[in-house]
């Protein structure tokens, strides 16, 4: 999860993806698009692969670069949890809470 | 749930905000999120228990719980407190941990601003979390969702379907 963050982090590389979320891409292509030196693109590249959002495909001499969404839908997942851990958490303190201050109206009648 | 405590939640960039309010007064509220003796009682999952809560409630002070899920299951959390305002505002770090406290590593650590906001009697408690790397979690979100998943590897088939031929 940090590591996709991370990956995600960089603008050059979140280009890299919208790219890709095209068609895939040569590096070649790739450097011509982004204006950048072909070591540069394969750097970014290769952190795109090491979180898997970005796969190669090897094609007679050409090497395809593919964009894999499967980490993003985790990083959905993982936000859907999130969001459902808070909503439980405020629903046993709203219980916790209406339990107190009933104890509470008692002691006072007593 | 009564209209009064629906739960309204917003994602943008970095953030992640949650808002409820709660038909009690602020300082109940204050209490029950910050002693360990009313901790015990919530926090953690539906059907869980913390079999151990200890509170340290001053700034860098530290809350290490236990959570015991229904099949014996356990999960450590630790927080830090950075800020104590009271009765107003906590923040805190949060941090998954283990039973000593260490942190488990790739795990994300989260900033969280806790708000307690007085209301005619009612508190509006807001969470608002910030996450830990620069990542644009909007930007992750727009790719994840807002463009179809299925609606992507369709392309991305087709694509592939005409560059064999």
């Amino acid at each position: 999860m940090k590591a996709i963050f991370e990956a995600l982090a960089d603008p050059t590389r979140r280009h890299i993806l919208e790219l890709l979320r095209e068609r895939p891409h040569l590096v070649g292509e790739l450097t011509e698009l982004l204006g950048m030196s072909q070591p540069g693109v394969s750097k970014h590249l290769r952190v795109l692969r090491e979180v898997g959002l970005v796969h190669v495909r090897k094609d007679a001499q050409r090497r395809w670069y593919e964009l894999r969404l499967e980490p993003l839908v985790e990083v959905d997942t993982w936000l859907e949890a999130y969001r459902r851990l808070w909503d439980e958490r405020f629903d046993r303190l709203d219980n916790y809470l209406q339990k107190l201050q009933t104890k509470e109206k008692k002691n006072v009648q007593k | 749930m009564s209209k009064n405590n629906s739960t309204t939640s917003t994602l943008s960039d970095r953030e992640f905000v949650m808002e409820r309010t709660f038909d009690a007064p602020r300082e109940l509220v204050w209490q029950a999120y910050t002693k360990a003796e009313h901790l015990i009682h919530w926090w953690g999952p539906k059907g869980w228990t913390l079999p151990v809560c200890k509170v340290d409630f001053r700034p860098g002070g530290v809350w290490h719980y236990c959570m015991r899920g229904p099949a014996g299951e356990e999960s450590w959390g630790k927080a830090i407190y950075r800020e104590i305002v009271e009765p107003e505002r906590i923040v805190y770090l949060d941090i998954f941990a283990d039973e000593v406290g260490n942190p488990i590593e790739g795990a994300p650590e989260m900033l969280i601003t806790m708000t307690f906001e007085e209301q005619g009697g009612k508190t509006k408690l807001t969470s608002h979390t910030l996450f830990p790397s620069a990542a644009d979690l909007e930007a992750v979100l727009k790719m994840g969702m807002e463009e179809g998943f299925t609606q992507t590897l369709d392309r991305l088939e087709e694509h592939l379907a005409k560059m064999t031929v």
